[in-house]
């Protein structure tokens, strides 16, 4: 019977966990109008938005002990993040491509390669995280970081820069028209030999 | 199912990185990205889960080198699979699994995708779920008895919930968007499959009150597994598929093919074990 009820309990608590985190999300999304919902609703998803982020320990210190033991456990239990696979909406393509200059005046485009397909769609979610992270600083770390690997394969270059872009697909009017995939620059940043060689920034 | 289905998951993930792993989680300079600041983010949040670096410095500690233990690592993964898949150590291994998992995925931060998160829960539920199970080779061996079928299904259930308050989530914030309205995304499907517009909105988000009937459960069990093996085709996301269905079978399968054999007519009445099985859930 004891058994039974901390089964239970626990239970419960796990799906509130779940569920809290999913709502959360949901709120977000509404919140920042990337739905198909009324002004109406942003404006009140904004008001629930906080109590969500306080019912998940949000507002808590990172160092308190309780938002600790929480996330831990969310993060054992893979429960840390709401389930909005492809949603809204079907997302854009980031892509990341690298010029490489040498010495002598030749240029190449290179890619960051790797050598099978699970590893390639980990690093279209990489790219994602890059083009939707609203800190610079860590977009640029990770874009410096994946110019390194581009210095070790290419020695002998003298410049790296890196273009940073989405693949915008065109509407159903638009393809009619003629109009194929479109590459939208975002950010570019270039890295000469001498800040390739100096020490990475600690995060 | 369950343990089977995530053995073999763990098997194919460790073997299609093969190439790739220490490309994805070595720390000397030849690494994509490197662990060092998805460790740092991860501590913030908390010092307490499980990531590679662990596993690194205490390589380093005993005098091997990072490669060393990477390796160590993948080959850890590669046999706590198969080990799930035959049912040997049966407990032991799903925590090996769960946790070289789980540093991996942490790990790699940026790099990881909806499969990490999927193969975390499906080895959560099954790290604490009743082994070893009347089909593995430990039970065999052990000859312990049988495990308590209540607790089965306890366990059963709480993946069944888990995988409905997935779904309906999924399908309510799809719903949400205007593109699976209007028509956009079902042409962006034509152009980058296997989005099939609003179809898959309402197969999800339908799922928790259809799965559990027993005449729509097949078709819905159905409809859900092809839409896997679909993304997995035509997306070439192999590992996402493959550990969906796996969770979907577990979940819901059994039960399923249970009650085809108990209720047809030529059933075996010899065979209180199995139906009991259908009562307990």
């Amino acid at each position: 019977m004891r058994h039974k009820r901390i089964y239970l309990a626990w239970l419960v608590l796990h799906f509130l966990i779940i569920v809290a985190i999913s709502c959360r999300e949901v709120v977000w999304l509404v919140a920042h109008r990337l739905t198909a919902l009324p002004p109406s609703w942003s404006y009140l998803a904004q008001k629930v938005e906080p109590i969500t982020a306080r019912a998940l320990g949000q507002t808590l210190a990172s160092s308190n002990p309780l938002r600790r033991a929480f996330l831990t456990y969310c993060h054992l239990a893979g429960t840390e993040r709401g389930y909005g696979y492809f949603a809204p909406n079907v997302p854009d393509s980031f892509r990341l491509g690298f010029g490489v200059d040498y010495a002598d005046g030749r240029s190449e485009y290179t890619l960051p390669a790797v050598n099978s397909r699970a590893a390639g769609l980990r690093v279209a979610s990489l790219l994602d995280e890059i083009g939707r992270t609203p800190h610079p600083a860590l977009r640029e770390y990770v874009v410096k970081t994946i110019a390194g690997t581009i210095w070790r394969e290419h020695p002998d270059a003298v410049k790296v820069r890196a273009v940073f872009g989405v693949t915008k697909l065109p509407s159903i009017v638009e393809f009619e028209q003629g109009k194929q995939e479109d590459f939208e620059f975002l950010y570019g940043y270039d890295f000469s030999r001498r800040e390739a060689a100096a020490p990475l920034p600690q995060p | 199912m369950l343990r089977v289905g995530l053995g073999i998951q763990t098997i194919f993930y460790a073997v299609s990185l093969q190439y790739d792993w220490n490309y994805l989680f070595a720390r000397t300079g030849h690494e994509l990205v490197g662990p060092e600041l998805p460790e740092a983010l991860l501590s913030t949040q908390s010092p307490l889960v499980p990531r590679l670096g662990w596993l690194t410095a205490v390589g380093i500690r005993i005098g091997l080198s990072e490669s060393i233990v990477l390796s160590i690592a993948w080959w850890l993964l590669v046999i706590a699979g198969a080990a799930l898949v035959a049912g040997v150590f049966s407990r032991a291994s799903a925590v090996v699994a769960w946790l070289v998992h789980l540093s991996a995925a942490k790990s790699a931060g940026f790099l990881c995708y909806g499969v990490d998160n999927f193969m975390t829960i499906g080895f959560f539920y099954l790290v604490f779920a009743p082994l070893p199970d009347r089909w593995s080779v430990d039970q065999r061996w052990q000859k312990a008895r049988p495990q308590d079928r209540q607790l089965l299904g306890f366990w059963r259930r709480v993946l069944q919930l888990h995988l409905c308050v997935i779904y309906f989530f999924t399908g309510l914030t799809k719903a949400s968007g205007t593109g699976w309205w209007d028509g956009s995304n079902l042409w962006r499907a034509l152009i980058r499959p296997p989005f099939t517009g609003i179809a898959i909105a309402l197969l999800e988000l339908s799922y928790p009150f259809f799965i559990w009937g027993r005449r729509t459960r097949a078709i819905w069990l159905a409809g859900i597994c092809t839409m896997h093996v679909a993304i997995g085709l035509a997306m070439g996301m192999y590992l996402f598929a493959l550990v969906m269905v796996v969770l979907n079978l577990a979940a819901f399968a059994p039960n399923g093919f249970v009650w085809k054999i108990c209720a047809s007519p030529g059933a075996n009445r010899e065979q209180p074990e199995t139906c009991r099985e259908v009562e307990a859930h």
